[in-house]
């Protein structure tokens, strides 16, 4: 069988802030289809470990390569911005505060990378866009401002403006952390059934049920190294670091 | 003399002043409006020492009586007479109005920089992050999503900035310019009746009046995704995804 091509792939990235060393080497390889959780304990670097993908946060050392483009990146130097604009339009983004712009209505939100990077007309755009913010249950609501939705709602406007882009790879950034528990379910809902539809996804979360039944494969971060990582029934069933262990104890 | 009467008399005067006082504010304003976002850029992006001489700039204009400013440029720019006539430069001096735009419009860049710096730091970072993340350039983001957070953050000190610099205006008068001030005195050399001076209060605050009501609309129309619904924050219901 062919194993599906490589969309993602990060080669040893390091990350420093001053002396402290946050990132010490982490190499992960996302191919088509993949849906890869990152669990950790906070501090553990996960969320800068995904930041470091779509250079939200320039890392110290090592390699991104999206869909065959390739940024090496030696002693923090900043990169070519054209470049990484070009490679961040590739990777869809959600945020755990989702960060919509708040001054635009939903549909603009979504329509705004489309029209602004992608370069399509209006017309296209809206149909899209609309046909998305449906997808994700906020058909009603295109015309409100973010300020005027739940925290679940933002975020699932987040995930259809993310969408909009046609990413290769969407990442997620603890997508579920600042919703009220009973509005995680419909933001997870979404996620999974992004999932089910083939959709590469990076996903650092603390919704171990998430991580258990939709990822292909999931990667625990302990002080800034990967410490295990595998399919998630079997990290899960039989951990075989003592960290893990301790870990899935503490939050299961 | 009748207060009313001389209204009626010099009407025509006081129009023309408070005509050439508006034209003096709006332009100078103006400007400054169009110069302050690159500067107020360079204010929140610069190294330390790359901006210095912005900074300088500003705390000289922000530090010193606007009429200073103003005679240094109306009688400092006769000293150079001979070099500005070289340049080219000497008929734009010699107008009175030219000199007291020029300060106008200096003074209030160095406000308005810093009024929109602090417009700028105030943009939700997340915002800026979420549009650099789905691709947008530096240059778009800054256009899409930096400036319209920032004006709408600046846009109550931007008002107060233009209504000072309205009444600092009337200085104009002292280089001879016939703005509302000027032409103001010219009345009551004519007639000596003090009451003109009470006229052309009432006609600085009506200016003013107006100006605040304009700016309150605009206002109203940059906050629109936040003030409508502040009373009900709840969501109307939630829709299952």
């Amino acid at each position: 069988m062919n194993r599906p091509e490589t969309i993602l792939k990060a080669q040893d990235i390091h990350k420093s802030y001053g002396t402290l060393e946050v990132l010490k080497g982490i190499s992960l390889e996302a191919r088509k289809h993949d849906v890869i959780s990152i669990l950790g304990s906070s501090g553990s670097g996960k969320s800068t470990f995904l930041r470091c993908l779509n250079f939200l946060e320039t890392p110290t050392s090592g390699k991104v390569t999206v869909h065959g483009e390739e940024v090496l990146v030696k002693n923090g130097k900043p990169q070519n911005a054209r470049h990484i604009a070009e490679i961040r339009s590739r990777l869809g983004m959600v945020f755990q505060q989702f960060n919509l712009w708040t001054h635009r209505t939903v549909l603009e939100n979504v329509m705004e990378g489309p029209i602004q990077v992608k370069r399509q007309t209006k017309a296209e755009a809206r149909d899209k866009s609309e046909a998305l913010l449906a997808r994700v249950g906020l058909e009603d609501r295109m015309d409100m401002y973010p300020s005027q939705l739940s925290g679940g709602q933002q975020q699932r406007v987040a995930i259809a403006r993310a969408l909009a882009m046609e990413p290769d790879a969407i990442l997620f950034d603890e997508p579920t952390s600042a919703l009220d528990p009973e509005l995680v379910g419909e933001v997870l809902k979404v996620m999974k059934s992004l999932a089910a539809e083939g959709r590469t996804m990076i996903v650092v979360t603390h919704e171990m049920g998430f991580a258990r039944e939709v990822s292909s494969e999931v990667v625990f971060l302990h002080n800034g190294r990967i410490a295990e990582q595998g399919p998630p029934e079997e990290m899960f069933t039989n951990p075989k670091t003592e960290v893990f262990e301790r870990f899935i104890a503490k939050v299961m | 003399m009748n207060p009313m009467d001389i209204l009626l008399q010099y009407w025509p005067r006081l129009l023309d002043g408070t005509l050439m006082t508006i034209k003096l504010t709006l332009m100078g304003a103006l400007i400054a409006g169009l110069i302050s976002p690159f500067l107020a850029l360079i204010r929140v992006q610069a190294s330390p020492i790359a901006q210095a001489p912005l900074r300088l700039y500003v705390s000289f204009m922000r530090g010193t009586p606007i009429m200073a400013q103003l005679f240094l440029i109306f009688y400092g720019s006769g000293q150079f007479r001979p070099f500005l006539q070289e340049w080219g430069l000497w008929s734009f001096f010699r107008d009175p109005f030219n000199c007291a735009l020029l300060t106008f419009a200096l003074n209030s860049t160095a406000y308005q920089t810093e009024i929109l710096r602090g417009g700028i730091l105030g943009v939700p970072r997340g915002e800026v992050e979420a549009a650099m993340a789905i691709g947008m350039s530096r240059a778009h983001t800054l256009r899409r999503v930096v400036f319209p957070h920032a004006y709408r953050i600046a846009w109550p000190a931007l008002g107060n900035e233009v209504i000072l610099l309205m009444k600092a205006s009337a200085l104009a008068s002292i280089v001879t310019v016939f703005d509302l001030m000027g032409r103001t005195r010219q009345v009551f050399s004519r007639s000596f009746d003090f009451s003109v001076y009470l006229w052309a209060a009432l006609i600085y605050l009506g200016i003013t009046a107006i100006f605040v009501l304009l700016w309150w609309q605009v206002e109203k129309r940059l906050s629109r995704h936040i003030a409508p619904h502040q009373t009900s924050r709840k969501p109307v219901k939630e829709t299952q995804a």
